[in-house]
């Protein structure tokens, strides 16, 4: 998420904006249109800057999370994951806490050995070879793939800082924890999107 | 060289045009504020002094009356800016009046800085600082009473027709703020 480039959307106003605006003013306003941009554009930036640290993480979470527990099977998870038509979601252990997140991602790296899998690399992989390279993960559990420790935010999490940190790790989802990890919520990429515009 | 010549080439836009009704009711505004200012002025004061008084008057016309928006025109830098730039007028007048010309770029240029330092910008105020040390032997005598007569009173009746006239226009109003 960019959001530097949401901003510039919001900062096409022309010249000829400004024009057609002050001509709707009564009265001759003492300011050239470029130096009302300038004041729109800062003005703009300080109002964009209170929104993002105003939004906290818990009033943009999805509070209806799919999850899945650390020893359940993997096909169960993948048929799971299909079924919701979901990417990845947290992995909780008995007493509802965080301890991991499982993904597609998950699911490829194990399917390769290759660094950086892409759904790509597996499939090419599985053209060369004669077996199927999902066979293998039957037998797993969750934990044995699922990424530990879990990246997530607490739901006083200012928005500004869950989009810098899904940026910086590179994460689609960020689970949202209240007190001890325990799971409350989750941000997706979507959510960040709409709540900015 | 060549971006402080670019600078020079301009390029923004100017401002559009206002409708007929805010001409008249410029034009009528300043036509009401300066009648009684010119006349009072005009049976206190004579040749020069009469002429430069009326010309700041005629400056801040333009402002209460003509672009009443502006924040250089609201009565904290009506009033503000005339009767600090009037003090610093008769100031300089008195200290350096033996090189009138230094006193007269030192009062104007001090004027300015007060103005910005006080948030009382007003550009006519530079004028009735400097007619205080341009002025004939009369308005030297005034000393500081200059401050009060012609400028006072002048300001307070430019402004209370600014009030009068300014509201009058539906699509008017005056001041944005006070202080």
């Amino acid at each position: 998420m960019n959001f530097s480039r949401i901003n510039e959307c919001f900062q096409t106003i022309t010249d000829e904006d400004v024009l057609e605006a002050m001509r709707e003013i009564p009265g001759y306003l003492d300011i050239t249109p470029s130096d009302f941009i300038e004041v729109y554009r800062i003005a703009f930036d300080h109002a964009v800057n209170r929104i993002k640290t105003a939004i906290l993480a818990e009033h943009v979470m999805t509070r209806t999370v799919v999850s899945v527990l650390e020893d359940a099977p993997l096909l169960e998870t993948a048929v799971q994951m299909r079924d919701h038509d979901i990417s990845g979601m947290p992995v909780l252990n008995e007493q509802g806490a965080v301890t991991g997140v499982i993904s597609e991602k998950d699911f490829l790296s194990r399917m390769t050995e290759k660094k950086d899998p892409s759904f790509m690399q597996v499939l090419i992989q599985c053209m060369d070879d004669s077996c199927c390279l999902a066979r293998s993960l039957k037998t797993l559990k969750v934990r044995d793939i699922m990424s530990s420790p879990p990246v997530t935010v607490h739901k006083s999490f200012k928005l500004l800082d869950v989009a810098n940190l899904m940026d910086r790790r590179k994460i689609n989802r960020v689970p949202v924890c209240e007190d001890h990890n325990i799971l409350v919520g989750i941000i997706a990429r979507s959510d960040l999107v709409q709540a900015m515009c | 060289m060549i971006p402080y010549f670019k600078k020079m080439a301009g390029g923004g836009q100017r401002p559009p045009k206002v409708n007929l009704s805010e001409v008249f009711w410029s034009w009528l505004g300043a036509f009401l504020g300066i009648t009684p200012v010119a006349y009072l002025n005009y049976n206190l004061l004579s040749g020069n002094d009469f002429v430069y008084i009326i010309g700041s008057f005629g400056a801040s016309a333009v402002l209460v009356y003509g672009a009443v928006r502006s924040p250089l025109a609201q009565p904290r830098n009506l009033i503000g800016g005339h009767l600090l730039s009037a003090f610093v007028g008769v100031a300089c007048w008195q200290l350096f009046h033996p090189f009138p010309w230094f006193a007269a770029a030192f009062s104007v240029a001090t004027a300015i800085a007060l103005m910005h330092v006080t948030q009382t910008l007003h550009p006519p105020g530079g004028a009735t600082a400097l007619i205080a040390v341009i002025g004939s032997e009369k308005i030297h005598e005034l000393g500081f009473w200059y401050m009060l007569v012609p400028v006072g009173i002048g300001v307070g009746i430019m402004l209370i027709v600014a009030l009068a006239i300014n509201n009058m226009a539906s699509r008017r109003k005056y001041p944005e703020f006070w202080f």
